[in-house]
């Protein structure tokens, strides 16, 4: 535990060190990524010990006097370690990162203010899933919030910027709401504020406390529908924070979902059900809103949104297995989600990192503006490629491995007969569209962004990424095709993190888990093989062959153009045609009349239906009601106090 | 799938899927009249025991339902030259998983019956209910009248399976009576849809409102 | 094991020679007389003897393409029982991986076609991207009824020795509705009529045949290869669910069997023959009743095992 709050200590200091050292920006950026890395490989150290000799040591426990009124506790088991691995290895790439990638130093304020939110966010989501009790949880929760709230307002000369920030403000507090509700709920049954003593509540209780936490968790997560900030957020924030967001902060609110279901302990389909059919919306969803964006950085919000879908899926598969009594398909449920949950954070990061590469050599995140970037930038490039791979969920990469384990999972729910069939088909069947769509959406990106031809000025030329930009997404690559060939490590920690759940299941099954990852093991070193003969067989075929180079074969046309390039909008078109009742597409251009014709354009945006109907649907209703309330503020002074007398009079009867 | 009539009936629902996935008049009344005739070979291979009387008039079921009807229609519209496309309000593909629902969805409902005699015959009061939604939803979702047509033959012929899951005996001459009925409403209707064409050009049903004082 | 790698390898060689009776047929039914039943091997030869030219606008995704599609089909074909022998592997999930595997197969044909920086090649693979995401669907929810029936997730357990036969006893007629879904599969997957038309002359109207445009020489002989493989992959599946039978003489079961793949892809060939390539928007109505098809092939079965 000490080695823990070293690691925050380290990592907080470095956000001080930012604000004192503001006038030198090079020594700023410096130390304070250094502390923040340091830090984060500390807290690394430390979950990763933990993580090794979890079955000799029972959970870490902590706790402080604050205020002298409540009790700081904090409690380290195997969902927190695994939590934290995630959340120190991401964020310190990330700090790497910042070094090159924070290069306005005509704006070193700004820059120090980050480096000091960045130090905070990261130091608090430690907090958050170390916490132990519902003070401690709230205290770290709102810092987590409004720490990142600070950055995504990085940049608040932007109006867009301005009402990301703002919709990021409304959503995370919206759903503190929501889990301050949740835990009155457990309060009001328990007495106390320890996680450890809730559980003694009626069933009815119980699923209102779970649906209030998804609820608020759930918009944390950006689980459809309140899912709406992320896709304004990540664009806002710059692309190391983005990392961070959605590649761990997000996590925090599956944490929060699984923590709530371990402590609460209701076993019954209901809420499996209502996950799972969560996650398959957000899942499906999320890849199709992403294939109709135009933005690199709201194309990975959405996938964002997506993969938490594939992790609720796999939660969701868990939970219904408990609820049906089948501890292999409960198992192979949750250790599929929380594997994803790694692995997202992996790849998602990686693809954040890149795709900030790309912002700050051409300044452009229209995708159609790009293109061909992968001959200048190799590294960048080919790091991007590998995160897109895993993000398709292809093997032999690591996303392949996490959907692997909820497949099996849903698989061995789908015996016929009754409620978890159904469940489990809707799951897979889910799973395997989802996947097909993750792959066009990818596919797109990459060839859109990095392969073809520069369809602009600006994306022509570009330089190679900086070394310390360089440096993570070669980690983060290499942990993504170590994780897809090795998974066995990685599966048995994400074992240890569901059987903190307190399900009651013994890890004796674990044979059966070792088998499957030796299983993908083995898979991946056949197609290994396979590829390196058919490699070897290229080698002897061109032997002694003439290859040279010339234009692309343009059908005859002699004198193509890169803007004649397939763009992102016209590759996904038909998908989006397919999906047209949940993704309106509209597109407006002006047609082409005349001998003569003026010069035309083609505009096209994909409607979000979540987006689409919060104004009407939420916005316009509460506004109402709080219209309606307006009766009690009149601006007569008196009668205030007199509100005050009421409340108090009112607060003495009560408590 | 050791019955008979369940490999019939499971010809039915895929009769379902297959008009509501059809875009052209003509595949849309091949597809209800592949449902007429399967239907008609229901009551062959449900339970009861066949008199010679009972064959006599499930041949004479198929010929009308599988034949003359589809036939008459298919007349009407070639005489009428109207525009072969159905026209729909809900897409082919939403449709198309619409009727997987609803066959989803029958079959969950008929569960909650628990109707002596046809206990062995899994299948026959899920397509019952089906075919009386399908029909529903043809009526719904279909602008072109034809189609629309169309769909109450499909409902004719779930009503049809109801009654041969409910009644054991006086089925053939109810349904007989019933049929006539259908039939005779087909033939006044292809007048006057020939009516309609001549007044309005065209038989899309949204056209009727202009009629509207 | 001398056994499987024995069928895994014939299996590998005589692919190309299937894809040619599609040919064969197609030009009886023109009244032709085609092109010589070995044409794929002349083909294939020609190929391999040439050098290539890559266009200025390529890069290294464009060189691992046709590799990755061509390991892919041959890293599938070693989980298949072929004939009804056993597989070279087999293991819990199998199919799983084989299906992720051809995606990763196909991202990489994508990528490649996109790497050309060609108008038509990107058209190309924004079909190719689209069509298969229904397939999956639609053999992913074979795979749930498939299980239901075996109890078992892993290739061998379904088309190995007479375990077809079971899955027929198991599920009876609606079986035949998932060999027509699995036909409509082969047909997308492979980019066959009416999905695709090889044959054609206009590149707007293609969807494989644009994406490979621009390979050359062995490159282009890699991925045709590949994409015999690929066939012969959907093939032995369709086959083994029509000819479910197991003579328990590895000889006598290899030539019914190729007796049946034969049939298959004479099948294929007249489907090619007497119908024309769909419409493009019309194409996923079709790919979607395969997955009606087998969605009501799952329910009646559920329906009936309680």
């Amino acid at each position: 535990m000490e080695l823990f709050f070293l690691s925050l200590l380290l990592i907080f200091s470095g956000g001080a060190l930012a604000l004192i050292l503001q006038r030198f920006f090079n020594p700023m950026k410096a130390s304070s990524s250094l502390f923040i890395a340091v830090g984060c490989l500390l807290g690394l150290i430390h979950a990763g010990t933990w993580m090794a000799r979890a079955g000799e040591a029972a959970a870490t426990v902590y706790s402080i006097e604050y205020l002298n009124a409540f009790t700081l506790a904090f409690r380290i088991d195997g969902l927190s370690a695994f939590f934290l691995i995630a959340i120190h290895l991401v964020s310190m790439l990330a700090a790497v990162y910042s070094f090159h990638y924070m290069d306005h130093a005509e704006k070193p304020l700004a820059t120090a203010v980050n480096y000091f939110f960045f130090s905070l966010l990261v130091g608090s989501m430690a907090l958050v899933v170390a916490a132990d009790n519902m003070i401690t949880f709230m205290l770290a929760w709102e810092i987590m919030s409004l720490s990142s709230f600070f950055l995504v307002i990085h940049n608040p000369d932007a109006a867009e910027n301005r009402r990301a920030a703002y919709l990021y403000f409304v959503f995370s507090h919206v759903g503190a709401m929501f889990i301050f509700a949740a835990f009155g709920v457990m309060y009001a049954y328990s007495g106390v504020f320890d996680f450890g003593s809730v559980g003694a509540m009626p069933d009815a209780a119980k699923i209102l406390a779970l649906v209030f936490a998804f609820i608020g968790f759930g918009s944390k997560a950006g689980v459809f529908p309140f899912h709406v900030w992320l896709p304004h957020a990540h664009p806002a924030a710059p692309s190391h924070i983005s990392a961070v967001m959605s590649g761990v902060m997000i996590k925090t609110g599956i944490y929060g979902i699984l923590r709530m279901y371990g402590l609460i302990g209701f076993h019954g389909p209901v809420f499996g059900e209502i996950v799972l059919a969560a996650g398959i919306v957000s899942g499906i969803l999320g890849v199709v809103y992403a294939l109709g964006q135009h933005d690199l950085k709201r194309l990975l919000a959405y996938s964002s949104v997506e993969n938490i879908g594939i992790i609720l899926i796999g939660i969701g598969i868990g939970m219904i297995g408990v609820a049906a009594d089948r501890p292999m398909m409960a198992m192979l449920g949750f250790a599929g989600g929380l594997l994803h949950v790694l692995n997202h954070a992996i790849f998602k990061s990686l693809l954040f990192l890149g795709a900030g590469g790309v912002l700050q050599k051409t300044g452009i995140r229209t995708m159609d503006a790009l293109g061909g970037l992968l001959k200048n930038m190799k590294v960048t490039g080919t790091t991007f490629l590998v995160g897109s791979l895993a993000v398709s969920g292809l093997p032999p990469l690591n996303g392949f491995v996490g959907e692997f384990f909820i497949y099996i999972g849903g698989f061995s729910g789908a015996t016929p007969g009754g409620r978890p069939f159904i469940s489990c088909m809707a799951a897979i069947v889910g799973l395997a569209i989802i996947g097909g769509l993750a792959l066009a959406c990818f596919t797109k990106v990459m060839g859109v962004v990095f392969q073809g031809e520069p369809r602009s000025e600006a994306a022509k030329d570009v330089g190679e990424a900086g070394a310390a930009m360089r440096l993570p997404m070669i980690v983060l690559a290499g942990a993504c095709l170590v994780i897809g060939l090795f998974p066995t490590g990685f599966v048995l920690m994400a074992v240890e993190g569901v059987s903190a759940l307190g399900l009651g299941y013994d890890t004796g099954e674990l044979g059966t888990f070792i088998q499957i990852t030796g299983n993908i093991t083995r898979g991946g070193a056949v197609f290994f093989i396979v590829f390196l003969t058919i490699l070897a067989m290229r080698k002897v075929l061109y032997r002694d062959k003439t290859v040279s180079r010339g234009g692309t074969w343009g059908c005859g046309f002699t004198r193509p153009t890169p803007r004649m390039q397939y763009t992102a909008s016209s590759y996904s078109g038909s998908i989006l045609e397919f999906f047209r009742p949940v993704a309106p597409l509209h597109e407006t251009h002006p047609p082409i009349r005349g001998r003569f014709p003026d010069r035309t354009h083609y505009h096209s945006h994909v409607d979000d239906i979540a987006e689409k109907g919060m104004t009407p649907g939420v916005v316009r209703p509460v506004l109402f009601l709080f219209d309606k309330l307006r009766w009690i503020q009149h601006g007569d002074i008196h009668l205030y106090i007199g509100y005050i007398l009421l409340a108090i009079v009112a607060l003495l009867f009560f408590v | 799938m050791n019955q008979p009539a369940d490999a019939i009936l499971s010809l039915v629902l895929l009769s379902i899927l297959f008009s509501f996935g059809s875009s052209r008049l003509p595949s849309l009344i091949k597809a209800v009249a592949f449902q007429g005739i399967v239907v008609s070979l229901v009551p062959l291979f449900v339970g009861h025991e066949l008199t010679a009387g009972g064959v006599i008039f499930t041949q004479v079921t198929l010929l009308i339902r599988g034949i003359l009807i589809p036939l008459c229609i298919y007349m009407a519209i070639k005489k009428v030259r109207i525009r072969r496309e159905v026209e729909p309000i809900v897409g082919y593909h939403a449709s198309m998983l619409a009727g997987l629902a609803l066959i989803v969805a029958a079959i969950a409902f008929s569960r909650k019956f628990d109707l002596p005699g046809i206990g062995q015959y899994a299948l026959l009061l899920p397509t019952a209910i089906a075919l009386l939604v399908a029909g529903m939803f043809l009526l719904m979702a279909r602008r072109n009248a034809i189609a629309m047509v169309l769909g109450y033959i499909t409902m004719e012929n779930g009503i049809y399976l109801v009654g041969a899951t409910f009644s054991v005996r006086a089925q053939h001459i109810v349904e007989f009576g019933i049929l006539l009925d259908v039939l005779a409403g087909v033939m006044i209707m292809a007048v006057i849809l020939q009516n309609i064409k001549q007044t309005l050009d065209d038989v899309d049903t949204a056209l009727l409102r202009t009629l509207k004082e | 094991m001398i056994k499987p790698i024995l069928f895994w390898l014939l299996a590998m060689l005589t692919a190309p020679f299937f894809s040619a009776v599609i040919l064969k047929v197609k030009a009886f039914f023109g009244g032709k007389k085609g092109p010589p039943i070995l044409i794929n091997y002349y083909t294939l030869f020609k190929l391999f003897q040439k050098g290539s030219v890559y266009s200025h606008s390529t890069t290294f995704i464009f060189k691992m393409g046709p590799m990755i599609s061509l390991g892919a089909a041959v890293t599938a074909l070693l989980f298949l029982p072929i004939a009804g022998q056993p597989p070279m592997f087999s293991w819990h999930g199998d199919v799983i991986l084989v299906l992720y595997l051809l995606g990763l197969g196909r991202f990489f044909t994508i990528a490649a076609a996109m790497d050309t920086a060609s108008p038509f090649e990107g058209m190309g693979a924004a079909r190719e991207a689209y069509f298969p995401i229904i397939c999956e669907a639609t053999l992913f929810l074979t795979l749930i009824l498939f299980f239901m029936l075996s109890g078992e997730l892993r290739l061998s357990a379904y088309f190995f020795g007479g375990e077809p036969l079971h899955l027929w006893r198991a599920a009876g007629a609606p079986l035949f509705f998932v060999v027509i879904a699995l036909f409509i599969v082969l047909l997308t997957e492979n980019t066959r009529v009416p999905v695709d038309d090889p044959a054609t002359h206009l590149e707007l109207t293609m969807i494989h045949e644009v994406m490979v445009l621009d390979h050359s020489g062995p490159d282009l002989g890699m991925i045709e290869l590949g994409s015999y493989i690929k066939l012969f992959f959907y093939s032995t599946i369709v086959t083994r669910l029509i000819w479910p039978y197991d003579m328990g003489n590895a000889f006598v079961d290899g030539a019914l069997f190729a007796a049946a793949m034969l049939a298959v892809y004479g099948v294929v060939g007249i489907t090619e023959s007497v119908m024309a390539r769909y419409r493009m928007d019309k194409v996923p109505k079709f790919v979607l009743t395969s997955f009606a098809l087998v969605f009501f092939a799952t329910i009646i079965t559920l329906e009936f095992m309680k």
